[in-house]
């Protein structure tokens, strides 16, 4: 008897203190990106070297431009757009981390407005989430326009948000119903463009919104990104054209942390704060943003080869907003 | 003949019937499907039980210990995500396990913080106060904990035993007292291993092994069982050996003791704690000279039997080598909790064979030397454990 109950604690506490293992695989050797080689019989946990399977695409969202449904009243261009919002949606923001996003339109971020100064813009937003949201666009609008007194309540609710487009810039949108950071944070929010009348110059135009998931909702961002997938661009690098004019649209949409920056190697940039002057304030290879801050950025690469872009604050870095450009003699796109 | 079978199986049907009934009402409250009982939504949970720090890389030690499967999909050093890779795979089972090896060029002395993120975005950490190179299992460490164990066990246990000459000469009274000082002593170590054990329990043990039952349990599990055999083995003795048998049961009680106490220091050092580690050698070593004591206590009516003396000893005080080995290289706060508890039961059984040893005298069990020797013996420990 006492021999049984000996056997049985003991078996109990081999099982406890003992790992179990599965069978063994097939070896695999990988580098990391400090150089640091690695072999092992199980599974490489890597953002960076792991396939991204990516519902969220940052290089189909990097160029993307939605002009909208476009007509003629009284010889004024009117721009009708669509934007649906919902909130149950859960997606890899990460290789293996799945996160409840927000979205308009299915993404994050929302599509990219864009029009021209003193178009006539109306904005059709149907709610099909299971809160209350709305859509609040920086720029010029009437009172009545702001997306902050007009809630569109859940399940289908709708409000079409009408004004003229300006001033010339780059400005956010995001969703305006407390508690609001968690309404941003989660992913409502994106870009809207206002070209001058006198349109900029020709160039590789992109644009760049600056976020960051907070996955175990410690008011702490996990990840960090432009155009949301932690180290995308580091693992796609971004090809442009030697001695072509790049255009970034930056916007820094961040929550939980006061500021981002923009750092570019190899290279410095025209910044056009907000976009509204058109006199850049500094050329150089960082600035740093608050949140909700936004500019222009304009250069070009004389020489080809990879040059890398992200913030300058480290830790954002090393969380996942980094990337590369790729600068080329031809670019096939 | 025909009557008794039936009989007999309708004994074992009158006790099959309940535990069947039983187990369909549980399949049926807590089973797939169930809905009656409904907690809300499983939180996951992992622990990271182990952080190694080796040649340009950290290797952390993770437990599945939430209610549900999860997959490990990411780690970090301080809170900056790195490459790393998986052992056997990310997908933790229940209570599995896993190795997670991250490449780092690591900085000794300095402190990390190691983070593992699972599938569903939360992230767990574990902090490292200072890193150390992983102790490897060499024959230099080996000899070098065995000479630990030795200094800490063995020797204090034997200077204890030199006290036997001082109290064989005494009255009766103050060998009762000496007998209670012992029990005093070993009652504050019982004491202090229940501590230790929920200690570690709360700090390197997640919730889901119930670590403090773990304690009760095991506690009560090796006191009844060491209990019997003591009864076994001091009631198969004669009257005259019946103290030898006394003493030998409290040789064994400590060195179980001892085990947990060389386990305690084999595992600082193996876990890079160098201040603590020291603290323990010093300490351990003073108070186990008490423990010489507690055998020596028993035999001192005997004739001085040197040989027999030496021996207690050594099983009293050669555990701590074993113990400093299982910590130093095989540490899990779940098998320290374990012998923790095991040396303490240990303890109280041998308190109570002292106690019982006391009673056989006219005076009975509860006299002034008794009571003194109890309350003086808990405060020099008390005492010492402040001092060290
Ligand atoms: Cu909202």
């Amino acid at each position: 008897m006492l021999f049984a109950i000996a056997a049985t604690a003991t078996l109990a506490a081999l099982y406890f203190v003992y790992p179990i293992t599965s069978d063994a695989k097939e070896e695999k050797i990988f580098v990391t990106h400090t150089g640091g080689v690695i072999k092992t019989s199980g599974d490489v946990l890597d953002p960076i070297y792991t396939a991204q399977t990516v519902e969220i695409d940052p290089d189909k969202y990097l160029r993307e431009f939605n002009y909208g449904r476009t007509s003629s009243v009284d010889g004024k261009t009117v721009r009708e757009y669509t934007i649906i919002a919902e909130d149950d949606k859960v997606m890899e923001i990460s290789p293996g981390v799945f996160y409840n996003v927000w979205t308009f339109n299915g993404t994050v971020p929302g599509p990219t407005i864009r029009a021209t100064e003193g178009d006539w813009v109306k904005v059709k937003f149907i709610n099909m989430g299971s809160k209350t949201h709305t859509i609040h666009f920086h720029g010029f609008h009437a009172a009545e326009m702001d997306g902050v007194f007009e809630p569109v309540g859940p399940g289908g609710g709708q409000f079409t948000y009408e004004f003229e487009a300006g001033p010339a810039g780059v400005h956010p949108y995001h969703c305006h119903v407390m508690p609001l950071e968690e309404h941003i944070s989660h992913g409502l929010y994106g870009v809207y463009i206002v070209d001058p009348k006198k349109p900029r110059p020709p160039a590789d135009e992109m644009v760049m919104v600056l976020n960051g998931f907070d996955t175990d909702f410690d008011a702490e961002n996990n990840f960090y990104g432009a155009n949301t997938i932690p180290f995308y661009y580091q693992h796609h690098p971004i090809q442009i054209k030697k001695g072509e004019l790049v255009r970034i649209y930056v916007v820094n949409i961040l929550e939980f942390d006061q500021i981002n920056n923009f750092h570019l190697h190899g290279n410095l940039y025209h910044y056009y704060p907000t976009g509204t002057y058109s006199v850049p304030s500094a050329f150089t290879d960082m600035i740093t943003l608050s949140q909700g801050e936004r500019g222009i950025m304009e250069f070009t690469y004389d020489t080809p080869g990879k040059f890398m872009f992200h913030a300058h604050k480290t830790e954002f870095a090393e969380k996942g907003w980094t990337g590369l450009f790729l600068v080329q003699d031809e670019v096939v796109q | 003949m025909e009557s008794t079978k039936t009989s007999k199986a309708k004994i074992a049907a009158a006790g099959i019937i309940p535990l069947v009934l039983l187990s369909a009402m549980i399949v049926y409250l807590f089973g797939p499907g169930a809905e009656l009982v409904n907690f809300g939504t499983p939180l996951p949970n992992i622990t990271i039980e182990r952080v190694d720090f080796v040649e340009s890389e950290i290797q952390v030690t993770a437990r599945n210990t939430g209610p549900i499967d999860v997959s490990i999909a990411q780690a970090d050093v301080n809170d900056r995500i790195q490459p790393a890779a998986i052992e056997p795979d990310k997908h933790l089972a229940r209570f599995e396990t896993a190795l997670v090896r991250i490449p780092y060029s690591w900085n000794e002395a300095e402190p990390y913080e190691i983070g593992l993120t699972i599938n569903d975005g939360t992230r767990f950490a574990h902090s490292v106060e200072a890193a150390a190179p992983a102790i490897k299992p060499s024959i230099d460490l080996v000899s070098y904990f065995a000479v630990i164990g030795t200094y800490v066990g063995i020797i204090p246990v034997l200077i204890g035993l030199l006290w036997f000459p001082f109290i064989a000469k005494m009255s009766p009274a103050k060998y009762k007292f000496f007998l209670a000082l012992t029990a005093g002593l070993l009652l504050f170590l019982g004491i202090d291993a229940i501590e230790e054990g929920m200690e570690i329990s709360a700090e390197r043990l997640s919730g889901a092994f119930n670590g403090q039952l773990l304690v009760a349990t095991v506690v009560v599990g090796s006191f009844v069982g060491l209990y019997y055999v003591s009864e076994k083995l001091v009631s198969r003795v004669s009257s005259a050996s019946k103290s030898v048998a006394i003493a030998l049961m409290v040789s064994i009680g400590i060195g179980l003791h001892n085990l947990g106490e060389g386990l305690a220091i084999g595992a600082a050092i193996g876990l890079g704690e160098i201040a603590l580690s020291t603290f323990l050698i010093v300490g351990f070593t003073i108070h186990n000279t008490t423990e010489g004591l507690a055998i020596a206590a028993p035999m001192a009516r005997q004739k001085p039997m040197i040989a027999k003396l030496a021996a207690m000893g050594v099983i009293a005080g050669a555990p701590a080598i074993f113990g400093a080995w299982i910590g130093g290289f095989q540490y899990s706060p779940i098998s320290a909790i374990i012998f923790l508890s095991v040396g303490a039961g240990a303890i109280f059984q041998v308190i109570v064979a002292i106690l019982k040893w006391i009673r056989q005298d006219e005076q009975g069990l509860l006299s002034a030397p008794t009571a003194a020797g109890i309350a003086v013996g808990m405060i020099i420990m008390y005492v010492t454990s402040i001092l060290i």
